[in-house]
């Protein structure tokens, strides 16, 4: 197609496309310069790469035409040129100058008309920066692309994380920094953004965009399964499910991915149905065998889904579900004792949990169950206590196994 | 600097030398003799043209090291950082300066004949010496040297690296080159100081670039530099009689390098006497030559040294020679370079001297040198070097030798029966020059006083003994040697004053002390009275012999009997590190700074491989000491070297401290030496062992964390043992979730599999529930060293299990299940009798300190009523807890490592 284009069309849809782009500027108009901006969402051929095809000398020309902004205009056109030609490594690099030189006329603007356009960038340079990477890993170069939009990008955070109107597009590059951050495995360095976007008190959470506020507070809360701060967790990826737009299934997948095995650590289980809906049905077993207080059915499940669950980064949460599921299989018996023997419902013998273990071929002995027992007592999984002597687990008359009602072993 | 009046006349030079030397050395030496004595500052023009001569050297070795640096190391850019080290380097010391010239001579472009430089310089002394005059001295220094080139390669018996620039030069042999034979002879005329210095220099810095080419050769070339400043020295002072010999001989030149010397005095004496002497100094080829270099040179120390000595000495005049030097060596290179490169960044080599020169060391200096070198200039000549060299294995070592007195006249007699011109030459020695103290600008200024503490004391302290003195402790290898060393200077120098030798004796014709493992050649005390001739031919033969290698390896014990540690020699061995250091540094900046000039390369493309360097230290024992400068290669072992001293560490009885600094040690050379193979993993899996033995958690991560990259680069290496001990580390003293869920999900299923992997994933699950007695199984039964790891999460496990005991159970429990589940016994639990009691004291006095209430009941076992407990017990403070937070760091731990 390149082929056809004369030199003169050429020129004139590159002259277009750049009077376009300055007049954006000049009109203070974010939603279309953010549209002319955006690098990576454009497919392998359109009529300006294939103009900037045809005629190589563009950049002489941008220079020509708008020397005050060919700092912009340039390497934004030798991105787009580059992307085009599914050179992304030379397109992130290109872009990174135009983003740079973009920054600073935006630090310039007094008011926050070019926030979409900014948030054009913020997502575009990462959007390149992972394209980027791939093709470095591909071709055996380091991958280092991702490192360096999650740099800039602390740049950007840095002009919006201020005082006044353009702090209501911080949050966006935060969550971007936030991608960044879990996909390269560093998100300590989250920290940082955190404490500045929550510490700031003249700027009120719930005035950023709910868009931002959702993803924002799923990444917060995936930090905090991290961190085993479950109530927290619970709290922020719950609000993200309650924020994020309903229509968003995958989003809401995401959310769900983690918020189920936090609610099941503070005790709280799923219907089946929204498994199977949301299609996580690898927590099914899990959750069953919570219920059954079958821990062998655990010890599978975590076996079976083992790769996912450490990846994802919920595998120590659920393994800490085993003493739940100690609990569930005592009041099992508890139940099942009290309907033999009510005299003697509220005193367990060791032997009757150490012989139920065996059933579940869980090869336990005596001290190990004991030592368990003592460990529910202990984490008020169980109220009572345990007679060493004669190997009883006494339980409380009232309220035996207490549940956990939102509170993490 | 000089004016360029010596331009003009560098074409005609060069047959001027030849035709002036032969007549005008004869008269020129004896003129210059008086006045020398007279005063110093009677330097004239010829003064000059020592310098140039010295400069030359400089030059000279550059060439060789040229040829071989340019292999290695691909650019010439180094001038420009060179040229700003010079600067710094000049007031340093002359060492520095040396090193430094290194980098121009690389840059100098080849245009340049030496030949102008020398008429450059030539200018001043011009005014009292007729240029040609000057010429011929230069070119003669070049004939009448190469016998002490011929020295130096001599030395280079040893080395390897002086050998082949020497062959490249190969002008030595030839007397008079003209320009070429200029270069020659003017380093072997520095001497040995500066040429070799800057030989040295060389190496350091083509082995730091290249590591592979001549770091091997490293450790030869320090030899080198020292049996150079040795025959410099002898050159100084004594060789102006020589000169005359060496000029009917050689014809060519007239001799006036050495003039410097004079002041000293010694050297006239000698010198005058040999025109006959001096032919068959001629005739002996090179090789012959060198043979009798070797003995006396055998140590050489460093420049520094000889640095420091001029300075003391002479004050500003041998500070400005060598500053002199320095600048003419980087005019010189530059010609000489010129093959080399084309850059030229210092595109006149006259603008870079003249600029160079003001900066070396101090203004005046120069103007002094000027006058000073003059007489030594008239004197001496390249010949008497030879000579001198010869009288130097002549005379009986100080120490074989009761007598100086007697010693003296041998030497007198050696030297080929010097003439009247001699005696009068003693006589005028006496007066010495110096007290160039407060010149001293150099860093080494403290230890050389200490070191002639005497001749501070005795102002009259000849010039020539206390570079004899420096030669002695130059050569020294060590801080033992040095010390001893200076022990005995002291008494010989106490000996001669008493004798009243010391102003009579020819210092400069002193043999130097033995010392061992030097090996090449020494003289021996034999060799005294044998002709001249005699003895060079069998002087190679005698240095190998067995009787005489047993008489080193005697005199070498004496030596380390007399171990001291006297500051002085401690200071001096710091400065040689630090100065080898700098040089090392320099030749990496200057390598940064070229690949960044060769283009947009950028960090990761360096060749880092060049810059990598090979140890050469065979030491197997060495402490660890933080690097914070470029490494040494003299400091480094070897692959081969670091093998033996791992089984050495292994086998070692000593403590952990030890051990571990060892290690340290040995992972810092295979750092530095790049290597990265079956050896470095086998490394750091020892260290890791013994660090988690002795609890040493941030010595055993620094070894996992290297350890992790090694197994993933597919080294082989125990890769199962430490993912268990890995994982046991994460789990047990990181709580970090992220790094245990990598570490879970970098397993492989094969690592799975491995018992003590699955061990480790057992005490992660018993850890995970709270399982106290399942953790205190898997203590028990850990395999390699997972219990180890694990014994340093014991007492937390512990005091966790009480907490949770005395939550749960009620009433009571007995002590005694309590020290079976906790593993207090050492046995299993169905064992628990086997050793029962002391276990079962070790739980209960646990118990008692953390709180736990105990109680007999009426069968009189002893209870845990753990309601009472509940409420009591608590975590004691560690009863080795320091207020800073690390135990290692208390003063009575410290204390205890030490002892």
């Amino acid at each position: 197609m390149a082929a056809y284009l004369s030199m003169g069309e050429a020129h004139r849809r590159i002259g277009d496309y750049l009077s376009r782009v300055v007049n954006a500027i000049s009109s203070s108009d974010g939603a279309a310069l953010a549209s002319l901006i955006s690098v990576s969402s454009a497919p392998g051929s359109t009529p300006l790469s294939d103009a900037l095809a045809a005629f190589p000398d563009f950049p002489r020309l941008a220079g020509d035409r708008f020397p005050h902004l060919a700092d912009l205009l340039v390497p934004l056109l030798r991105s787009i040129h580059s992307h085009s030609l599914q050179r992304f490594s030379d397109a992130y690099s290109s872009f990174e100058k135009a983003a740079s030189a973009f920054l600073q006329e935006f630090r310039n603007w007094e008011t926050p008309w070019a926030m979409e356009a900014m948030h054009t960038v913020a997502l575009e340079i990462r959007l390149l920066a992972e394209k980027a990477d791939r093709e470095l890993a591909t071709t055996g170069k380091n991958p280092d692309k991702l490192q360096a939009a999650g740099s800039f990008l602390m740049k950007v955070f840095g002009a919006l994380a201020v005082k006044g109107p353009k702090r209501i597009g911080a949050l966006y590059v935060t969550c971007q920094l936030f991608k960044i951050y879990f996909r390269l495995g560093t998100v300590n360095l989250c920290r940082s953004v955190i404490r500045s976007i929550e510490t700031a008190r003249n700027f009120d959470f719930e005035d950023f965009p709910v868009k931002d506020k959702v993803t924002y507070m799923y990444y917060t809360g995936r930090l905090e399964v991290f961190n085993e701060n479950f109530l927290v967790a619970d709290q922020k990826l719950t609000y993200a499910l309650m924020h994020c737009n309903p229509q968003s299934e995958s989003n809401l997948r995401r959310i769900l991915k983690f918020l189920i095995p936090v609610k099941l650590s503070i005790g709280v289980l799923p219907k089946r149905t929204l498994l199977e809906r949301y299609n996580l049905l690898e927590y099914a077993d899990v959750v069953t065998s919570l219920k059954r207080g079958d821990l062998r059915l655990l010890r599978q499940a975590l076996d079976r889904h083992e790769d996912q669950f450490l990846k994802s980064g919920v595998y120590l949460v659920l393994e800490k579900l085993e003493l739940q599921v100690y609990q569930r299989l005592v009041k099992k018996i508890h139940i099942i004792q009290r309907q033999k023997e009510p005299a003697k419902a509220h005193q367990i013998k060791l032997d009757v949990v150490v012989k139920a273990l065996k059933w579940l071929e869980i090869d336990m002995d005596v001290d190990e169950v004991e030592c368990i027992m003592a460990c529910l007592i202990y984490k008020n999984l169980i109220k009572g206590y345990f007679a060493h002597k004669s190997k009883v687990l006494v339980l409380s008359k009232q309220d035996p196994f207490p549940k956990l009602n939102g509170k993490p072993v | 600097m000089a004016s360029h009046a010596a331009g003009a006349s560098a074409g005609s030079d060069a047959p001027h030398a030849e035709v002036v030397s032969m007549g005008q050395t004869n008269p020129s030496p004896y003129p210059p003799l008086a006045s020398s004595h007279q005063a110093w500052s009677s330097v004239s023009g010829s003064a000059t043209v020592s310098w140039n001569n010295q400069a030359d050297k400089p030059n000279q070795d550059a060439v060789y090291y040229d040829p071989q640096r340019d292999v290695s190391v691909a650019g010439g850019n180094q001038n420009v950082g060179v040229s700003a080290s010079h600067a710094a380097q000049s007031s340093m010391g002359i060492t520095d300066a040396s090193h430094s010239q290194l980098p121009y001579s690389s840059s100098v472009p080849r245009g340049y004949n030496p030949v102008e430089y020398a008429n450059y310089y030539y200018s001043y002394p011009q005014a009292t010496n007729d240029s040609s005059v000057q010429q011929g001295a230069n070119q003669h220094p070049g004939a009448a040297y190469q016998p002490l080139t011929s020295f130096q390669n001599s030395g280079s018996y040893i080395d390897p690296t002086s050998n082949t620039y020497y062959n490249a030069a190969g002008h030595q042999t030839v007397p008079g080159y003209g320009s070429s034979s200029y270069y020659y002879q003017n380093n072997t005329w520095n001497g040995g100081s500066s040429g070799n210095n800057y030989a040295q220099s060389y190496q350091n810095y083509s082995s730091s670039d290249t590591n592979a080419l001549q770091s091997s050769t490293s450790m030869p070339a320090n030899s080198v530099p020292y049996q150079q400043q040795y025959n410099q020295w002898p050159y100084y002072y004594d060789q102006s009689v020589p000169n005359a010999s060496s000029n009917q001989v050689a014809g060519n030149s007239t001799t006036d390098t050495v003039a410097v010397n004079n002041p000293s005095g010694y050297s006239y004496s000698n010198s005058q006497p040999p025109p006959p002497g001096t032919t068959p100094w001629r005739s002996n080829s090179v090789a012959s030559v060198a043979p009798p270099m070797q003995a006396p040179g055998v140590s050489g120390p460093q420049n520094q040294y000889t640095n420091q000595a001029q300075d003391h000495n002479s004050n500003q005049a041998t500070g400005v020679q060598w500053s002199q030097n320095h600048y003419t060596y980087q005019a010189q290179a530059y010609s000489q370079k010129t093959m080399n490169l084309s850059h030229a960044p210092l595109s006149n080599p006259e603008d870079q001297q003249r600029t160079a020169a003001p900066i070396g060391p101090s203004s005046n200096t120069l103007s002094n040198h000027v006058s000073e070198n003059f007489q030594p200039n008239l004197q001496g000549s390249m010949t008497t070097n030879a000579s001198s060299e010869s009288k130097i294995q002549i005379p009986t070592n100080p120490r074989i030798a009761p007598g100086f007195s007697m010693v003296i006249p041998k030497s007198e007699k050696k030297n080929l029966g010097a003439d009247l011109s001699k005696k009068p030459a003693y006589v005028s020695v006496s007066v010495p020059t110096n007290d160039a103290k407060g010149t001293q600008v150099g860093p080494d200024a403290v230890m050389f006083c200490s070191l002639l503490r005497l001749g501070n004391i005795h102002r009259s302290i000849p010039f020539s003994l206390r570079n004899y003195t420096i030669r002695n402790l130059n050569r020294c290898k060590d801080d033992a040697q040095r010390t001893a060393c200076t022990r005995i200077m002291e008494e010989i120098v106490r000996k001669a004053i008493a004798d009243g030798t010391i102003l009579t004796k020819n210092w400069d014709t002193e043999p130097l002390l033995p010392l061992p493992e030097l090996g090449v050649t020494e003289a021996s005390d034999s060799d005294k009275e044998q002709d001249l001739t005699k003895y060079y031919a069998s002087a190679t033969a005698l240095a190998n012999s067995p009787e005489e290698k047993k008489r080193r390896e005697h005199r070498s014990k004496r030596f380390e009997r007399s171990q001291d540690s006297s500051l002085k020699s401690r200071s001096s061995s710091a400065n040689k590190d630090a100065m080898a250091n700098m040089h090392t540094r320099r030749a990496i900046s200057s390598h940064l700074s070229r690949t960044y000039e060769e283009g947009t390369r950028a960090v990761e493309d360096m060749d880092w491989d060049a810059l990598t360097i090979k140890g050469t230290c065979q030491e197997i024992e060495k402490g660890y000491l933080r690097l914070t400068s470029a490494p040494e290669p003299s400091m480094v072992r070897p692959e081969d070297v670091l093998e033996k001293a791992l089984a050495m560490v292994e086998t070692s009885q000593k403590n952990y401290f030890y051990k571990c600094d060892q290690l340290k040690s040995i992972r810092q050379d295979l750092t530095v030496q790049r290597i990265q193979n079956g050896l470095t993993v086998k490394v750091y899996e020892t260290h890791a062992r013994l660090a988690m033995q002795a609890g040493d958690l941030p010595e055993y991560n620094q070894c996992q964390s290297q350890l992790k990259r090694l197994y993933a680069e597919g080294i082989k290496g125990c890769y199962f043992e430490f993912s268990a001990y890995n994982l046991l580390c994460v789990m047990l003293h990181y709580n970090n979730k992220r790094d245990l869920l990598s570490s879970l999900a970098s397993l492989s299923k094969e690592a799975k599999q491995d018992a003590a992997v699955k061990h480790a994933l057992a005490v992660h699950a018993a850890v995970l529930s709270g399982n106290y007695v399942l953790f205190f199984k898997l203590y028990k039964k850990a395999p390699n060293l997972n219990s180890c790891l694990m014994d340093l999460y014991v007492e937390r496990m512990r005091f966790e299990a009480m907490k949770c005991m005395s939550k749960s159970y009620r009433p009571t429990v007995p002590v005694e299940y309590v020290a079976q589940i906790l593993g207090f016994l050492r046995t299993d639990s169905e064992g628990c009798t086997a050793d029962g009691d002391d276990g079962l004291e070790e739980c209960e006095k646990w118990l008692k300190a953390h709180g736990a209430v105990l109680s007999v009941d009426s069968s009189g076992e002893l209870q845990i009523d753990m309601k009472a407990s509940s409420a009591t017990l608590y975590m004691p403070e560690p009863e080795n807890a320091v207020a800073h937070g690390d135990a290692t760091l208390a003063v009575d731990d410290f204390l205890a490592r030490t002892s």
